[in-house]
């Protein structure tokens, strides 16, 4: 099922956070080797884990970690305007309808197959959470590769910079627009979410 | 160039209607950005994809016909490169990303015997499709537009994917009807890990007879008759990943 973490809203399980965590650790630290913070040897967790993230995570039944993504409020410090500013042209992107997607993570265990209806689930999670929040546009920091992907989901998105070279890696910020079209683009592009996992009465209650 | 004239030549390419179209905007846009020929194009030769594969181009015709004839799509060294990376590269620094074999470098030469100098490739790679490029290319002698690499890297990526909606190249097509069970996944990973028959049954714990039914069923989903054959296949369609292959 969709876990969904937002300010004032009934908190995900201990649980499920925790094999996050765990989860984005396998990706970012172990597979990635990125250059960012571990707790504990197990999870990785960095400044913007505060009470002002928001996060959309799929799980199975246990409680396993299959997907996430982690939404970083734009009125308050987040990555691009921290770290990568001179990925924007013009300022970074700062507004209350404007949130971050930061760490979007599709757990190691998966096999591709179910990566591709993961990712699908997740992407069509972040559309529909952006439509029911009054997010009206998302920022990203992408490789140059998952770029291509990124807009590979059909929804619409404009670069916010020339891309540059940053430690070895070609990194570009985008920024993806979220209306009521966007659910058919990303239909049109051909991202089914799963059935069972996004299950609409739960959400509201979330 | 600032991001005014990109969201312009962005707005040109995503605003496109046919392939006609797509090309007369490329056309412009290497224009802007200081090249004079374009390539838009899936390396589909190496599967026998079965949907239509991109392709678009402004070459020289003579070098066109040379190329198909020749079915360099398969070899070419440029398509090769951008396989090995995912970001932009210039044709000039391909030698330090991929073996050159001699053919290779004769059919550089060739190419620039056919007015086309140096170029710049963006690979455009989404896991389930053929992978696929943008480049860009100048006559033999004119330097690349050094300044103007960074705004060619965003045009090529947005290209590709106004391509994919032209062409509707937008679901998985191979495997996706009938999938492999999983048994028959496990066995076609462990011949892609190089095993044969009898070594996959004992580390499946399977009978021999089993296990070659399986891959013969796994080919037959795919319609191919070689192991070879059918583990492209399953790459090709994110049924397995180098990753899974690699991964022990």
């Amino acid at each position: 099922m969709l876990h969904v973490m937002r300010s004032g809203a009934q908190p995900i399980p201990d649980k499920v956070m925790r094999a996050m965590f765990a989860a984005r650790k396998e990706v970012f630290v172990d597979l990635l080797k990125w250059d960012v913070p571990v707790l504990a040897g197990r999870y990785e967790v960095d400044q913007f884990d505060d009470a002002h993230a928001h996060y959309l995570v799929l799980a199975d039944r246990d409680g396993g970690h299959l997907g996430s993504a982690r939404l970083l409020p734009t009125m308050r410090p987040h990555i691009l305007d921290s770290f990568y500013p001179q990925l924007c042209e013009d300022a970074p992107p700062r507004a209350p309808d404007i949130f971050e997607v930061t760490r979007f993570c599709l757990d190691r265990s998966l096999s591709a197959r179910e990566r591709r209806s993961i990712r699908d689930t997740l992407v069509i999670a972040l559309a529909e959470h952006a439509l029911a929040n009054g997010i009206t546009r998302y920022s990203a920091i992408a490789e140059i590769g998952w770029l291509q992907q990124i807009l590979a989901f059909g929804w619409r998105c404009r670069p916010l910079g020339l891309p540059l070279t940053i430690d070895g890696k070609m990194l570009g910020a985008l920024g993806i627009h979220i209306d009521a079209d966007t659910p058919r683009l990303l239909a049109e592009a051909g991202i089914i979410p799963l059935p069972g996992l996004v299950d609409r009465d739960s959400r509201a209650a979330a | 160039m600032g991001m005014h004239r990109i969201s312009q030549f962005l707005e040109l390419i995503e605003g496109v209607a046919t392939a006609d179209d797509l090309t007369l905007a490329m056309v412009e846009v290497c224009a802007m950005l200081g090249f004079q020929h374009f390539a838009l194009t899936h390396h589909v030769d190496l599967v026998q994809a079965p949907s239509p594969a991109i392709r678009l181009h402004n070459y020289p015709a003579e070098w066109a016909a040379f190329y198909d004839e020749k079915g360099l799509g398969v070899s070419d060294p440029v398509h090769r490169a951008s396989h090995v990376t995912g970001k932009g590269f210039r044709w000039s620094r391909m030698t330090n990303m991929i073996p050159l074999t001699a053919f290779d470098r004769r059919m550089l030469d060739l190419g620039r015997a056919q007015g086309i100098g140096d170029g710049f490739t963006v690979p455009a790679n989404v896991p389930g499709e053929a992978r696929g490029s943008c480049s860009f290319a100048n006559a033999w002698g004119q330097p690349l537009p050094e300044a103007m690499l960074p705004a060619a890297q965003l045009a090529g990526t947005f290209a590709f994917e106004s391509a994919r909606r032209l062409w509707s190249i937008r679901t998985p097509q191979t495997g996706k009807d009938k999938p492999l069970t999983d048994r028959q996944r496990d066995c076609v990973l462990w011949a892609a890990r190089g095993k044969g028959d009898w070594e996959i049954s004992r580390i499946l714990n399977l009978s021999e007879e089993t296990v070659a039914r399986h891959i013969k069923q796994a080919c037959e989903r795919y319609g191919v008759n070689k192991r070879t054959s059918l583990i492209i296949r399953t790459l090709f369609d994110g049924t397995l990943t180098f990753s899974d292959i690699f991964r022990r």
